[in-house]
């Protein structure tokens, strides 16, 4: 060895066969976080995840902020899933100041969470699409997402941070004709979906390379604690939405999806089901929805909450996500504590890419569901 | 075989795409129609009105210089200012007025929500990009204009797929 490596390139001894690979911070496609990949030839030995490079400190933030203020800034982690973020505040706010909320809010934060939950998904995956070299697949859900950003948009007035949500309902009522413009853009977004079938799930050439790839046996998602559709995966039958019903959830008609295989088709074919579960779940509700009433309760200004705890969670686009509210009898919560998805999942990486070419590396690490800044918070 | 059944298969989806109208929307030529005049609030009942989220106006006769639009904003953006206006209005002594720093501003309308005289709601403008950080910054007297919004086109759906317009 004479000429010197390139930097992020080392051979730790030079007559060792390991290598050691940073992929990341800036790499194009794993967001802002660093993967430490040792490889032997094509095969990876080891990796070690290297979150934090988004770290915002949201928690001790909203610590300075009564429970109003925190609502834009608590959906920064996830802009794409922003009504998703702050449905589990709204709830455990809720509980700390004792606040009913009418009916028709509840299905409208019903409605406006799973739409969504398709914009994050579609997103999610346009970029798996980029990620395996599909390019359709990447350019139809990116026009898609628009039928489900239209209908968010005429619901709260901003395309991707919405604010919708308050504790007590949502912000203002969705405009007149809602109803028949969600159903028919859902229809049609319904057909859409069902085409992805023969373009990405059907085809061999991705199925050569996900299937098989990383595979997490039902044991070992529970063991090491996963959530959201990894869990969902590997045979596992859990969905807050079914187990712990929030808001009108119990009311509403859906399925759980499960898959067996726990391999990276696997992975990324579950958030593809739950979105055609979605529309039907948004059909439903808009049935179900009372026509006309209130939509939010009357807060007092700076309210303050007890010397109390409330811990609420909800099944979000990359899972579980929680949030953990003290109040001390002051306008500012005590403490917020974020329990997200994309961290817990994240510790499955080390044992998934173990003994995988360098090449999957990309299918494996996407189909976890992983958005960097949400993990770090 | 059936490797080859799926490559003709995923093949025959794309093709089908060749008849199916654009779906993008050209977009300085086209603008994308909204629902109503843009994000209000109503004090009385506590319920805002759906619309789009955009730069403010601002109503001198309603005003009073209360701040609260200014105290919502703490903590969140800081992107409102009170600033003296030469204005004489009988309900507002301190003659002082909102001043909205569109550099700063995430548009989440709290200020809207915090306003208890009608005097701040939002407008359908969201093209607001400017070649200085100055030109962001806009005066009471610069909010106080109803903005000339021309968007008509909204999604079409129909056999041959979706488009816009």
């Amino acid at each position: 060895m004479t000429a010197p490596l390139p930097p992020g390139i080392q051979l730790e001894k030079a007559d060792d066969r390991i290598m050691t690979l940073n992929v990341g911070p800036q790499h194009p496609g794993s967001g802002h976080m660093r993967l430490i990949i040792k490889v032997d030839g094509d095969y990876i030995v080891s990796c070690d995840p290297d979150p934090g490079y988004v770290h915002r400190g949201e928690e001790k933030m909203a610590e300075y902020r009564n429970y109003i203020q925190n609502i834009p800034h608590l959906e920064r982690p996830v802009i794409h899933d922003s009504c998703n973020i702050l449905y589990p505040y709204c709830l455990a706010v809720e509980d700390l100041l004792g606040i009913e909320v009418p009916e028709r809010a509840k299905y409208i934060r019903v409605i406006a969470s799973e739409l969504n939950r398709c914009v994050y998904t579609l997103y999610w995956l346009a970029i798996y699409g980029i990620f395996l070299g599909h390019s359709t697949m990447f350019m139809w859900p990116a026009g898609d997402r628009e039928f489900c950003i239209d209908l968010l948009e005429a619901m709260s007035g901003a395309r991707v941070t919405h604010s919708y949500f308050v504790p007590g309902g949502v912000r203002n009522d969705v405009p007149a004709n809602f109803e028949e413009r969600c159903l028919r853009q859902i229809d049609y977004f319904e057909k859409r979906l069902k085409q992805y079938e023969d373009i990405f799930y059907q085809n061999p050439v991705l199925k050569q390379r996900t299937e098989g790839t990383g595979v997490l046996s039902r044991m070992d998602a529970i063991r090491l604690g996963t959530t959201g559709s990894v869990l969902r995966s590997a045979g596992v039958d859990f969905d807050i939405r079914k187990k712990e019903p929030y808001d009108v959830y119990d009311n509403l008609d859906f399925q759980t999806q499960v898959l067996k295989e726990g391999d990276s088709y696997a992975r990324s074919r579950v958030p593809y089901l739950d979105m055609l579960e979605s529309c039907r779940i948004i059909k439903d509700a808009l049935r179900k929805m009372p026509k006309s009433g209130s939509v939010r309760t009357k807060l007092k200004p700076n309210p303050k909450g007890g010397n109390e705890e409330a811990y609420r969670r909800v099944e979000s686009g990359r899972g579980s996500l929680g949030m953990y509210v003290v109040s001390d009898g002051k306008p500012e919560p005590y403490r917020v504590k974020i329990s997200v998805g994309s961290f817990r999942n994240l510790i499955c990486m080390p044992y998934l890419l173990k003994g995988e070419k360098l090449g999957n590396m990309p299918a494996v690490y996407w189909s976890l569901n992983y958005w960097p800044v949400e993990a770090d918070r | 075989m059936s490797s080859a059944w799926g490559i003709i298969r995923a093949l025959n989806s794309g093709v089908k795409h060749l008849a199916v109208k654009r779906f993008t929307l050209r977009y300085p030529e086209e603008k994308l129609k909204f629902v109503g005049d843009g994000f209000q609030f109503d004090p009385q009942t506590g319920v805002g009105i759906a619309g789009l989220k955009g730069r403010h106006i601002l109503f001198h006769d309603k005003c009073t210089g209360c701040q609260l639009c200014a105290i919502a904003c703490e903590g969140i953006a800081e992107a409102i200012a009170m600033v003296k206006v030469n204005e004489t209005w009988k309900h507002n002594k301190k003659t002082i007025m909102p001043q909205i720093d569109y550099g700063k501003c995430v548009f989440c309308g709290l200020c809207v929500d915090a306003c208890p005289f009608y005097a701040l709601y939002m407008t359908n403008d969201y093209e607001l990009s400017s070649f200085s950080k100055e030109a962001l910054i806009y005066t009471p007297s610069q909010l106080a204009v109803n903005p000339k919004v021309n968007q008509d086109v909204e999604i079409k759906i129909d056999e041959r797929g979706a488009t816009h317009g």
